[in-house]
């Protein structure tokens, strides 16, 4: 069920961003932007730090000129860290994290918050923790499980100096709003996933062979997991996918059954795999190019 | 062991497997050793496959009935093209006969065959053996006495019983399967001034661009691009999962053909990888060999002290 954010609020879309980073005064960018606004438009604002150690927070916005002391003392501004939220039980699991946002909205609004507005850094995903592989899968599944239902702003810090080129660019593909260029050397990942603006679904595009088979596992996870009925996948912009990938993607669509996946603009690689294996084709309803 | 003269029309108790060569000149030949094969298995209400060249399968039909219950009728110059997925379709024709002991006739060598389709196809004939070991089944593999001298020595070597119509006997020759694949591994010829591509997994994506701009541009036809991509698509991430890690990727074409072939530190393990319908939600069924199987024209593999090597056949039309 879709809930109306609050009057005013951005769409879904504007309201989980990826903020991609390389020093530590792009950091400070795009913390002290995103607090100076939640502040002013009587948001509450949560920091959930992982690499930056919380008073370094408190000072950095205190030095650009936002008094983050007084927003503490009236519960407006919150640092905590990563690991009482994200890592609570010390390992990672979406539906206990989309669960964490339901209560901290809820939280914030019985104390007269506008709305709630929420920093994550997300360093803690290269790290060895349980479940931090289920990390796309989060990002891709929230866009329709928590901001188009929640009145919440969310920007997830992706720090470039820790977090690896490509799993950066997979990660913050999941965003549908980026704000920080990336600055480091590499080639775009061969597949990219972003959850559908318009409609319950996720987008896969480029080309999706054996290099690619995380990322296409964490997209039929978020597909299989999505808790609305009817859900399409838009492959439209899909040059290939292997039948490895094609088999993730049936396999989470048969967990949907009675209810089907609406692939849409299926690639010709798709429809000539299903000639061979038309079982995989169970839970899918598939709209060719 | 005492010469049999006549093939088992009806099988004994426990899982029996035949597995003769038919040697034929005229088609009178040719009626009498296949056309009484299938009439005997159906006086015992045995299913029937029977896979040959269209103008043998024309022949049969009209000597036996083109609809005659009971019988399965396959060109085999279309269904096994590519020697490599033969066994395939016999081993799921068998699977649907369930506990009903079928009579399968697999012609996969015919006069005109290319020296490396017949390669393929004789090492297609040894894993009959193989797979069929411990069921119940018999397929009769027709040759024709035109075909080369040493084309039909190799027929000795892969079925344990040899002869003509009533005139069966055991094959003398060494029987191995492993020992007749190893014999087809033989020496590939060189491509003239391939397109060169070393990968490893992060270079997965640029051999299939790669190989797929090269297809479009030597006029592979637009029908046929999707299958040479998926094709190299699981050669190429075979040579990573299986190969070490890492491979090599050539492209060249012939008169008629373009070829893509992969190189690799793997080794076959398991020569039956890719010759049965796999379960395709399973990634150990050997799916993507299967699929190249289908995909292509003919397959080519090798396993050499080096490495392994798979040549992707695919004709332009």
């Amino acid at each position: 069920m879709r809930v109306p954010a609050a009057e005013g609020m951005e769409s879904a879309a504007d309201r989980h961003t990826a903020a991609i980073f390389s020093t530590d005064a792009e950091w400070a960018d795009h913390l002290v932007a995103f607090v100076r606004a939640g502040l002013e438009h009587g948001e509450q604002v949560q920091y959930f730090a992982d690499a930056t150690e919380p008073g370094q927070v408190m000072r950095t916005l205190t030095d650009r000129g936002v008094d983050a002391a007084s927003a503490v003392r009236r519960g407006q501004f919150v640092v905590t860290t990563a690991a009482e939220t994200y890592l609570t039980g010390g390992r990672f699991d979406p539906d206990a994290m989309i669960e964490l946002w339901r209560v901290a909205v809820e939280s914030a609004a019985s104390r007269g918050h506008r709305a709630l507005r929420a920093i994550g850094e997300m360093s803690w995903a290269v790290r060895d923790i349980a479940g931090a592989d289920r990390l796309l899968e989060y990002e891709l599944r929230i866009h329709q499980e928590v901001f188009e239902r929640l009145p919440l702003t969310a920007s997830c810090f992706y720090d470039q100096r820790v977090v690896p080129h490509d799993a950066l660019e997979v990660l913050a593909g999941a965003h549908l709003t980026r704000v920080g260029a990336s600055s480091a050397a590499g080639p775009a990942p061969s597949v990219a996933v972003a959850p559908l603006s318009d409609r319950p679904g996720l987008r896969l595009s480029g080309s999706a062979g054996y290099e690619s088979r995380r990322t296409v596992e964490s997209a039929a996870a978020a597909l299989a997991g999505s808790p609305t009925e009817q859900v399409t996948l838009d492959l439209s912009a899909l040059d290939h996918l292997d039948v490895a990938a094609l088999a993730d993607i049936a396999q989470a669509a048969m967990r949907r059954l009675p209810a089907r996946v609406h692939v849409l603009g299926a690639p010709p690689a798709l429809t000539r795999m299903l000639h061979f294996f038309p079982e995989l084709a169970s839970g899918l309803e598939v709209t060719g190019r | 062991m005492t010469a049999a003269t006549h093939l088992p029309s009806h099988p004994e108790q426990g899982a029996t497997f035949h597995h003769p060569a038919l040697f034929y000149t005229t088609e009178e030949d040719y009626l009498n050793g296949v056309g009484d094969f299938v009439r005997a298995a159906l006086l015992e209400d045995r299913p029937v496959l029977v896979a040959v060249p269209d103008e043998r399968l024309r022949l049969l039909k009209d000597s036996l009935g083109a609809d005659r219950p009971g019988v399965t009728w396959v060109d085999m110059r279309d269904a096994g093209r590519n020697p490599g997925r033969i066994l395939s379709m016999l081993q799921a024709f068998a699977d649907r006969s369930g506990d009903r002991h079928p009579f399968l006739v697999g012609e996969p060598i015919w006069v005109g065959r290319s020296a490396a389709e017949v390669r393929e196809a004789t090492r297609h004939e040894a894993l009959i053996n193989l797979a069929f070991a411990h069921r119940d089944a018999t397929i009769l593999c027709p040759y024709d006495s035109a075909l080369p001298r040493r084309v039909l020595a190799l027929a000795h070597r892969t079925h344990p019983v040899i002869g003509g119509p009533g005139e069966y006997r055991p094959s003398p020759a060494n029987l191995d399967p492993h020992g007749v694949c190893r014999d087809c591994d033989t020496t590939l010829p060189e491509p003239e001034d391939p397109v060169v591509l070393r990968f490893a997994e992060h270079d997965l994506a640029v051999a299939r661009d790669t190989a797929t701009h090269w297809a479009e541009a030597a006029g592979l036809a637009p029908a046929r691009r999707t299958d040479w991509l998926l094709a190299v698509s699981e050669a190429t991430s075979n040579s990573v999962r299986h190969g070490g890690g890492e491979g090599t990727l050539r492209l060249w074409r012939t008169s008629d053909t373009l070829i893509a072939e992969t190189r690799d530190r793997g080794r076959m393990t398991d020569l039956l990888v890719g010759r049965r319908r796999p379960d395709p939600f399973s990634a150990a069924g050997g799916r993507g060999v299967w699929m190249m199987h289908q995909l292509c024209d003919l397959v080519e593999t090798r396993t050499l002290h080096s490495g392994f090597v798979v040549r992707l056949h695919m004709t332009l039309e």
